[in-house]
C-alpha cells in the first residue's frame, strides 16, 4: 500500500514529519516517529525484520556519536540544552538521548520513502509536476538506478582482480582492496554515464519534438486522504506534546 | 559552436553520477568520521570534513563548466537524504553551502584554471563556507577563542588536502583510467 | 524516392587514432531492403552505423569526410537525437542501447522522446514487450538483474516501440540462443523492413536479407551482391577476410571432392560413399583427448547470480583434466550464474563444491581491463619477455596494441579478454562464458584450436556458448541447463542429434545435424 501512494505527495508527508522530529525536542516524540516509521516498513512495505535492523545500523552508530560526545565530552550538548530549553525548559532526560532517537527517526523516515518509492515513477512526477527539464530528471533516474549496482559492480571488479592476482575471493573485502577499486568503480560510475548519455541521444532525448510521458497513476482519493491522515496524526501528536507541557 | 558554459547531456549525466557514487562514500566516511569522534572528540569533525567537499572538486575539474560544483554537492547530499542518511533534510543545506563555497573560488577563476593550487583553493573556500554555516547551526560563538581558531586551521586544512590534493590525485588516477576522454579536462591536457 | 541512407565516399577516424577506422566507402539502403555488412573484426562496421545519424564525430569525438545522407538530407542538417523518429539502433552491446532503468521506463524512453500521444504508451509498450517476447511480469525488473540475453531482448523491444523506418542493429543475435535468434530475425528482417544488419555469422540470416556487402580488411567494400550469390562465389576470398562462412560452404573448403556447396547439406551427402567418413568426421568433431583427474565438483549445489535468487537447484557436475564440456541453455537458463560456481568465485547456497579455483572470462569482455593499454594488460600475463609480442600476434592484437582497451571494438575487446586467461598457466580451470559472441569467422575458428589445446596441456574447460555449431567443434560433452536444473549431461553429438530436448530447452539443432545424422547411418 505504501508503494502504491503518489510518490509527490509521498514525499510532502514524509518531509513534514522530518520537519517536526527535527524541530521537536522531545524524546517520546521522536521514539514514537521512530517506531512508527519502523511499523510502517514492517507492516506496509513487507520489509523483512532482518533487512529493518541492517538498515538501522547506520542510523544507530550516527546517533550513538550524539550520545557519546554528549555524555562523555559534554560538547555540543550546549547546542542541545539551548534547543531543549527554547521549546519549553530544560530536558529531564539526556539531550544526548533525545539527538540519538532523533536521528533514527528522520533515518527511518527516510529510509521509508526511499524504500517504497519506485525511482522511475518519482522522477517522472518530478518532470511531470515540478517541471524538471527531461534531461535533469534521467539523468537523476540513471543516477539512482546505479546505487544499487554499484555493490554488483563492485563484486564484478573484485572477482575479475581475484582472477588476474591468483587468489580466492574474500567473502568480505579487505580495507585495502576497497581502496584499491575505489577508481575502477568511480571510472565505472563515469564511463556508464557516458553511454547513457549516446544511449540517451540514439533514442532521441533532446530532439525538438515535444515530449510525452508514460501515464502515471494520478493522486487520487486514496493518496489525498493519506496525506491528510498522516498531517492529522502528526497535528495531533503536536497538541498532545503541547498539552502537558503548555 | 555551441555555449561553451552550458552543460551537455554527457556531462549532465557524470555531475548525476559523480553525486550519487559520491553520496554513498560520504555515508560512509560518515562512520569513519563518527569512530574518530568516539576516539579523539568533536575537534574530529574538522579534520575529516575536507572529503566531504571532494564531489564538487573532482566534477568541476574534470568538466570546467559554471554550477559544476555546486550542483555536484547538492546531488551527492540529496541522495544521502533520499538513501536515508542520518542527518536528514539539513544535508541539502549543508551541501548547499559546500558547494556554494568552492563554487566561489573556481567562479573567482573564471572556470578558466584547474590547478592543484586551484583545487586546494576550492577545498579552502568550502572550508570557509561551511564553517561560517557550522558557526551558525551549532552556536560557536558560546566556544573558547582558542578552540574556535584550531577548528577552523584543522578545516581550512582538511579543505584544503582531503579535498584539494586528494581531489587531484583522484582525477589524475580517472584520466589514466580514459574515461575521460572527450571532456573539457581531456581537451585542456592535449591542447 | 530518394534512398533511406547513403554513404557517399566516406572515411571515418577516430580521435587519438593516427589511421582512418574505416572507408572511403560508399553504398545505399533503399527503402524496404535490407542489408547484411559483413566483414573482420575491427575494420569499421560499428562506426559506420554511428555516423549514420551523425553520433560520430557528434558524441564519440572523431572526424569524418564524405557525405552520409538520410531520405536525402544531409545527416548534419538535423542532430543525432532528431535523428531518432528516422533511425532506431541496436548497439552491439545490449548494454550501451539501453540506459539501466526498469524494463517499462526503457520500452517507454524512445516513444516519449518523440512525443507519442501518452494515452497510446501504455498500449505500444505492452504490444512491443510481446512481440520482442519479453514477459509482462518484467516491467518493473531493473536491467541489470537481467542476463545478458535477456537485456538483448528489451533492447529489441525498447527498439521496436520507438517505430523508426530504418533499424541499424549491430550483431542484433550475438548473445541470443536460437530461438530467440530467431524471433529476433523475424522482427528486425520482416519483408520490407529497412535495415541494415551486422553479423558475423550470416547462415541463419542469409534467406532474410535481399543484399549482401562485404567489407574488406582495408575497410573498404569488398564484394557486394545477392546473399546465396555472393558466398558461393567468393567463398574463399570471404574467409581470406576473416568472415564465417556456412558450414556447407566451410565442409566444402575443406574436403572439395565430397561435398557440393551448391546443395543443401543432407541433399549434398546423398552421393559421398561411406568410406569417406573418417575424413567428415575430422573435418567436424574435435580429435579426442585422454582426460585425467578429476578438477572440480559440484555436488547438489544451489547457484544464484550476485544478490539475487537461487536460479539453479541441485547441480551435480564434475569436470576432468583435458576435458572440454559445453554448457548449454537458452538465455536465461543460468550459464553465467553457473560459472561462477563452477569457478569457485561464488559459493553455492547449498550443497557443496571442492577442487581449486577456477577463471572465467566473462560474458561482458570489458570487466576484465584494468590498465590503460592492450601491452599493458598483457604484460601482466606473459612470462617469456618476448611473450607480449607473441600473444599479440597469436590474438591479431598487435595493430592496436598501444590502444586504450576500451576503445577497441567489440571483437578485439573479446579477444583481449580471452588472450588474458588463455595465455596464463595459473588456471586448471577454465570457464569462457560466450567466448564467440562477436568474434569473426578467421578467430573463431583460432580460438577453437585453442582451446583444443589447452585442454591437450590438461587444463578443463568449460565453454558456454548459444552456437550449436562451435559447441559441437569443440567439446565432448555437453551440459544442458533447463527449468532450473541440469537437464542433460552427456556426449554432445548425442544432444545436438536430439531435436525435441533441444526444442523443449529453447535451442536449435546445428546446422551440422544432417552430417552427425549421415554419419551415424554410416557406422561412425
Ligand atoms: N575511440 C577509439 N579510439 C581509437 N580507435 C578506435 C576507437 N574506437 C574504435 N577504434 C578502432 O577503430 C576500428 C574499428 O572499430 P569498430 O568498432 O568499428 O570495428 P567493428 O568492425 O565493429 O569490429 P567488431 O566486429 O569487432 O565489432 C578498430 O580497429 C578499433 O580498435
Ligand atoms: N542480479 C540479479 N538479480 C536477480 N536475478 C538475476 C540477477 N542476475 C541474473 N538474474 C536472473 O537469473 C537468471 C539466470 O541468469 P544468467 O545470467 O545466469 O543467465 P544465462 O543463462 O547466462 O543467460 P544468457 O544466455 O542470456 O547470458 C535469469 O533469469 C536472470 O534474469
Ligand atoms: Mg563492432
Ligand atoms: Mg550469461
Amino acid at each position: 500500500m505504501l508503494r502504491a501512494f503518489h510518490p509527490l505527495l509521498k514525499l510532502a508527508l514524509c518531509l513534514a514529519w522530518i520537519v517536526a522530529s527535527l524541530a521537536i525536542f522531545d524524546l517520546s516524540f521522536q521514539i514514537a516517529v521512530f517506531a512508527g516509521a519502523t511499523l510502517l516498513l514492517a507492516l506496509g512495505a513487507r520489509v523483512p525484520l532482518r533487512h529493518l535492523l541492517l538498515l538501522m545500523v547506520p542510523f544507530a552508530l550516527f546517533g550513538f556519536g550524539f550520545l557519546t560526545t554528549s555524555l562523555l565530552f559534554r560538547a555540543e550538548s550546549g547546542f542541545a540544552v539551548q534547543m531543549a530549553q527554547e521549546q519549553g525548559g530544560a530536558p529531564d532526560v539526556a539531550p544526548g538521548l533525545v539527538l540519538f532517537f532523533r536521528v533514527l527517526a528522520c533515518g527511518m523516515t527516510s529510509a521509508m520513502f526511499a524504500l517504497t518509492t519506485d525511482p522511475g515513477q518519482f522522477v517522472r512526477a518530478l518532470m511531470q509536476h515540478l517541471r524538471l527539464p527531461a534531461s535533469v530528471g534521467f539523468a537523476l533516474m540513471q543516477a539512482m538506478h546505479m546505487v544499487p549496482d554499484l555493490r554488483a559492480e563492485m563484486l564484478q571488479l573484485r572477482m575479475a582482480r581475484a582472477i588476474r592476482l591468483g587468489r580466492p575471493l574474500r567473502r568480505v573485502p579487505a580495507p585495502g582492496e576497497v581502496i584499491a577499486l575505489a577508481i575502477p568503480l568511480l571510472a565505472y560510475a563515469i564511463r556508464r554515464a557516458s553511454r547513457a548519455a549516446l544511449s540517451f541521444e540514439a533514442r532521441g532525448l533532446g530532439s525538438h519534438a515535444e515530449r510525452s510521458y508514460l501515464p502515471q497513476a494520478r493522486a487520487g482519493w486514496a493518496d489525498w486522504a493519506g496525506l491528510t491522515l498522516g498531517l492529522a496524526v502528526l497535528a495531533a501528536a503536536l497538541a498532545i506534546g503541547r498539552g502537558p507541557a503548555g | 559552436m555551441p555555449n561553451p558554459s552550458v552543460w551537455t547531456l554527457r556531462e549532465t549525466l557524470i555531475v548525476a553520477a559523480l553525486g550519487a557514487v559520491f553520496g554513498v562514500l560520504y555515508l560512509g566516511w560518515v562512520q569513519v568520521w563518527l569512530v574518530l569522534q568516539a576516539v579523539f572528540g568533536p575537534v574530529s569533525m574538522d579534520v575529516v570534513m575536507g572529503f566531504w567537499f571532494i564531489v564538487s572538486i573532482i566534477a568541476a575539474a574534470i568538466i570546467r563548466k559554471p554550477g559544476v560544483a555546486l550542483v555536484s554537492e547538492v546531488m551527492a547530499s540529496a541522495l544521502q537524504v533520499l538513501l536515508g542518511s542520518p542527518a536528514g533534510l539539513l544535508l541539502l543545506l549543508t551541501g548547499l553551502v559546500q558547494g556554494a563555497g568552492a563554487e566561489a573560488v573556481f567562479a573567482a577563476t573564471r572556470w578558466r584554471r584547474y590547478s592543484l593550487a586551484v583545487l586546494m583553493a576550492a577545498g579552502m573556500g568550502a572550508a570557509v563556507f561551511s564553517f561560517v554555516y557550522t558557526w551558525i547551526r551549532f552556536d560557536y560563538g558560546s566556544l573558547a577563542p582558542g578552540l574556535l581558531v584550531t577548528m577552523f586551521v584543522l578545516r581550512l586544512a582538511s579543505g584544503a588536502i582531503l579535498g584539494g590534493v586528494l581531489g587531484h590525485y583522484i582525477v589524475k588516477a580517472l584520466y589514466r583510467t580514459g574515461v575521460l576522454s572527450g571532456l573539457a579536462i581531456d581537451r585542456a591536457t592535449r591542447a | 524516392m530518394p534512398d533511406a541512407l547513403s554513404y557517399d565516399r566516406v572515411s571515418l577516424r577516430h580521435d587519438a587514432a593516427s589511421v582512418d577506422a574505416v572507408g572511403p566507402i560508399s553504398f545505399n539502403l533503399r527503402v524496404g531492403e535490407r542489408v547484411l555488412l559483413m566483414g573482420a573484426s575491427g575494420v569499421g562496421k560499428s562506426t559506420l552505423l554511428h555516423a549514420a545519424t551523425g553520433l560520430f564525430p557528434q558524441s564519440i569525438p572523431g572526424d569524418r569526410r564524405g557525405a552520409i545522407s538520410l531520405h536525402g538530407c544531409p545527416v548534419e542538417s538535423r542532430t543525432p537525437a532528431d535523428w531518432a523518429d528516422t533511425c532506431g539502433y541496436l548497439f552491439q552491446d545490449a548494454g550501451q542501447t539501453l540506459a539501466g532503468f526498469a524494463v517499462r521506463d526503457e520500452i517507454a524512453f524512445g516513444p516519449e522522446n518523440l512525443g507519442v500521444a501518452a494515452a497510446r504508451l501504455p498500449e505500444i509498450v505492452a504490444k512491443a514487450m510481446r512481440r520482442a517476447g519479453v514477459p509482462q511480469t518484467w516491467a518493473d525488473r531493473r536491467i541489470n538483474m537481467l542476463s545478458g540475453g535477456e537485456r538483448q531482448c528489451v533492447a529489441l523491444a525498447a527498439l521496436l516501440a520507438q517505430a523508426a523506418a530504418i533499424t541499424l542493429a549491430d550483431e542484433p543475435a550475438a548473445s541470443l540462443a536460437p530461438e530467440a535468434a530467431r524471433r529476433m530475425t523475424a522482427r528486425l528482417l520482416a519483408p520490407g523492413r529497412t535495415a541494415i544488419v551486422v553479423e558475423h555469422k550470416p547462415g541463419p540470416i542469409l534467406d532474410h536479407v535481399d543484399r549482401c556487402i562485404a567489407l574488406g580488411r582495408d575497410g573498404r567494400v569488398m564484394v557486394e551482391g545477392a546473399p546465396r550469390d555472393v558466398m558461393r562465389r567468393h567463398g574463399p576470398m570471404l574467409a581470406e577476410a576473416g568472415i564465417a562462412l556456412p558450414l556447407a560452404t566451410r565442409l566444402h573448403a575443406a574436403l572439395p571432392d565430397l561435398i557440393d556447396p551448391r546443395l543443401p547439406l543432407r541433399e549434398a551427402l546423398i552421393g559421398v560413399a561411406p568410406k569417406a567418413r573418417h575424413r567428415l568426421q575430422d573435418a567436424l568433431l574435435p580429435a579426442p583427448i585422454r582426460t585425467g583427474e578429476v578438477l572440480a565438483t559440484l555436488d547438489g549445489a544451489a547457484c544464484a547470480p550476485p544478490f539475487g535468487p537461487v536460479v539453479l537447484r541441485d547441480v551435480s557436475l564434475t569436470l576432468h583434466a583435458g576435458e572440454v564440456v559445453a554448457i548449454l541453455g537458452a538465455n536465461g537458463a543460468g550459464k553465467s550464474t553457473l560459472a561462477a560456481c563452477l569457478a569457485g568465485l561464488l559459493p553455492p547456497r547449498a550443497g557443496r563444491r571442492t577442487g581449486p579455483a577456477g577463471a572465467v572470462a566473462f560474458q561482458n569482455p570489458e570487466a576484465h581491463f584494468s590498465r590503460d593499454s592492450v601491452r599493458a594488460e598483457l604484460e601482466c600475463t606473459a612470462t617469456a619477455p618476448d611473450g607480449v609480442a607473441q600473444i599479440l600476434n597469436r590474438w591479431s592484437l598487435d595493430r592496436v596494441a598501444d590502444q586504450h582497451p576500451f576503445t577497441l571494438s567489440q571483437g578485439q575487446k573479446r579477444r583481449l579478454a580471452l588472450a588474458l586467461l588463455a595465455e596464463s598457466d595459473r588456471w586448471p580451470l577454465l570457464i569462457l562464458d560466450e567466448p564467440t559472441a562477436g568474434l569473426d569467422g578467421a578467430s573463431e575458428a583460432a580460438l577453437a584450436q585453442r582451446i583444443r589445446a589447452l585442454a591437450g596441456e590438461g587444463r578443463g574447460i568449460a565453454v558456454i556458448t548459444h552456437d550449436m555449431d562451435f559447441a559441437l567443434s569443440v567439446a565432448e560433452r555437453a551440459v544442458l541447463l533447463h527449468g532450473g536444473t541440469v537437464q542433460f549431461d552427456g556426449a554432445c553429438r548425442a544432444l545436438m542429434r536430439d531435436p525435441a530436448r533441444l526444442a523443449a530447452a529453447g535451442l536449435l539443432p546445428p546446422e551440422a545435424a544432417p552430417v552427425l545424422d549421415w554419419l551415424e547411418t554410416a557406422g561412425c
